[in-house]
């Protein structure tokens, strides 16, 4: 199936975590001519702040830059690393923050508009993903419910396992809920703990 | 491309009001990719200029570019392409995408022309034109009936005339160039004709490219063609009036001025009149004085984008005739922004149909 790629960013608010330098202010024109709210903040001023009101981040990976780096600190926004060294220390961190795209020293307008679009591209597509896995988790746990509520029908009705299911399956459908719910239900446990959801921004 | 420059040369030369001489020094890779970066170091590096005009192929322009930035000079590029680059290195004379193909694009919706087939030689100017049109055409609930790209040179194309004039689209979109272009309008028409169909009023062909250069080359099935360019022969200005006539006096034996004539002649111009500005011919200092420079140029006036360095130009649809000029159909009542990445251009406006007129788009 192919899906049409995002390729317009107007508007998009992004943040250049990075010290002054000839290549930032390239970066943050060629950002401007591509319609894009950018700013650059200094590393060390509140980078996590900064990054909260980000849909896209830029961070120099030369720079010690720790917290930005850090998973947990990036809630599902899409990050660009701006890469000089190619020393494996630098670069491990940039794999272990997922960069979804990069940009090489020295910074040129060529090759922005290019890192910006396969970022964004390749964070919609994990963002699928990661709630396609989610999708997946939560059915996988509730199997056991199924497999107990199954059993439960067959000697309540005295019915097979086929008609047993298709009965669970039928009221899943005439409630608009998932299969593992009307299980949980006829079980008589409680709703199911939600689990924090990501929250992901411009991801459609 | 060469004589809009020569003419551009004698004039500023001819005159003192500016200030300005030109001592041109001239290098021709030939239209070889690989030639372009040698040309390129030699007028560089062995010259030492940090002024050049040239190039047309997207692909030579990416090819030198590099070394633009390494010895800090400016590119003034004079031809029309499919955007996507805004270069601090390059002044781009020629139309941007949203100058040319857009609004080629939004005549033939505005027709409720809604079922294209786009042909093209096989290179990344059809296929860009070609991803705006597809687009846009999604979006207006119309369709792409069929879809083909030649190698550059391909001149066999009559049993694909022969299926477009079978599949009865609303027009064709061609960007072929070339031998390519010249032999499939006759194709087509034949094609035609053998159907008794009137191919320029039932199947037009559209393109961004077809130019006063190339009519003389296709011969009898010539005219009635459309064609988006910021520049006709037949723009009625003050100074279109002089140009032609400095144009027919010695390069006459080319056929009229076309747009990359006039792009390049505007580039030279414009280049004369940022030096003038700044006092230097320095690369910086110029390229800063270009920044909203505006020239009166034959097309009407002409302006530089102080922050992408494309030009402020008017868009206008030309009908071509057979006595080897076009007729202008639609002018848009302004210049319009340069819009290089289609930022500001937005599917949805496609969705609107009947709207017979070049609206400003901004």
């Amino acid at each position: 199936m192919s899906r049409s790629i995002v390729k317009n960013f107007r508007g998009l608010r992004a943040v250049v975590l990075q010290y002054e330098t000839t290549g930032r202010d390239t970066l943050l024109q060629t950002l401007e001519k591509l319609g894009l709210e950018a700013r650059a903040v200094r590393p060390e001023e509140s980078a996590a702040e900064a990054a909260a009101e980000a849909e896209l981040i830029f961070v120099d990976a030369d720079e010690g830059i720790e917290p930005i780096f850090r998973k947990e600190e990036l809630p599902g926004i899409p990050l660009i690393a701006i890469v000089g060294s190619e020393a494996p220390s630098r670069l491990a961190r940039v794999v272990q923050a997922r960069a979804a795209s990069h940009i090489q020293k020295p910074v040129r307008s060529a090759g922005v508009f290019t890192a910006v679009l396969l970022a964004m591209n390749e964070h919609a597509q994990r963002c699928r993903l990661d709630s396609e896995t989610a999708g997946l988790r939560r059915r996988l746990a509730g199997r056991r419910l199924v497999v107990k509520a199954v059993i439960t029908l067959m000697t309540r009705w005295g019915i097979d396992d086929e008609d047993a299911y298709e009965r669970l399956r039928q009221d899943a459908m005439n409630r608009r809920v998932p299969v593992e719910d009307v299980a949980r239900d006829l079980l008589g446990l409680g709703p199911e703990e939600t689990s924090p959801e990501h929250k992901h921004r411009f991801s459609e | 491309m060469r004589a809009g420059a020569d003419l551009a040369i004698a004039e500023i030369n001819g005159s003192d009001s500016l200030g300005v001489e030109i001592e041109p020094v001239a290098v021709d890779p030939g239209g070889v990719v690989e030639n372009y970066v040698a040309g390129a170091r030699t007028l560089l590096r062995s010259h030492g200029l940090t002024h050049v005009v040239g190039c047309y192929t997207s692909s030579s322009r990416k090819e030198v570019l590099p070394l633009f930035e390494k010895q800090d000079a400016l590119l003034w590029y004079p031809s029309h392409y499919e955007g996507f680059e805004t270069s601090e290195n390059v002044v781009y004379t020629g139309a941007a995408p949203n100058q040319h193909v857009v609004p080629m694009v939004r005549h033939l919706l505005g027709q409720s022309r809604r079922r294209g087939w786009l042909i093209g030689s096989n290179y990344i100017w059809a296929w860009e034109n070609n991803r705006i049109l597809r687009e846009a055409l999604g979006a207006a609930d119309g369709s792409v009936i069929g879809e083909r790209y030649f190698p550059v040179g391909e001149t066999e194309l009559m049993d694909l005339s022969r299926q477009i004039v079978a599949d009865r689209p609303d027009f064709v979109f061609t960007t072929l160039i070339g031998s390519s272009a010249f032999a499939f309008l006759n194709q087509l028409r034949a094609a035609s004709v053998a159907e008794g169909i009137d191919q320029a009023r039932d199947i037009p062909v559209a393109s961004c490219s077809l130019s006063e250069a190339e009519l003389p080359f296709i011969g009898a099935a010539a005219a009635g063609h459309l064609s988006s360019s910021v520049y006709f022969s037949t723009v009625e200005t003050a100074e279109n009036e002089r140009f032609a006539q400095a144009w027919n006096a010695r390069f006459g034996a080319f056929g009229r001025a076309s747009a990359d004539a006039e792009a390049t002649y505007v580039a030279v111009h414009l280049l004369a009149r940022a030096a003038a500005r700044a006092g230097s011919d320095d690369f910086e200092a110029v390229r800063e004085a270009a920044r909203g420079l505006s020239f009166a140029a034959p097309q009407g006036e002409v302006t530089i984008d102080p922050e992408n360095l494309h030009c402020w130009m008017r868009p206008r649809i030309g009908r071509s005739r057979d006595n080897g000029t076009f007729e202008i159909v639609l002018e848009s009542p302004t210049a319009v922004r340069p819009d290089p990445y289609l930022t500001w251009v937005q599917d949805s406006e496609f969705r609107r149909s009947g709207d017979a007129n070049l609206r400003v788009i901004q």
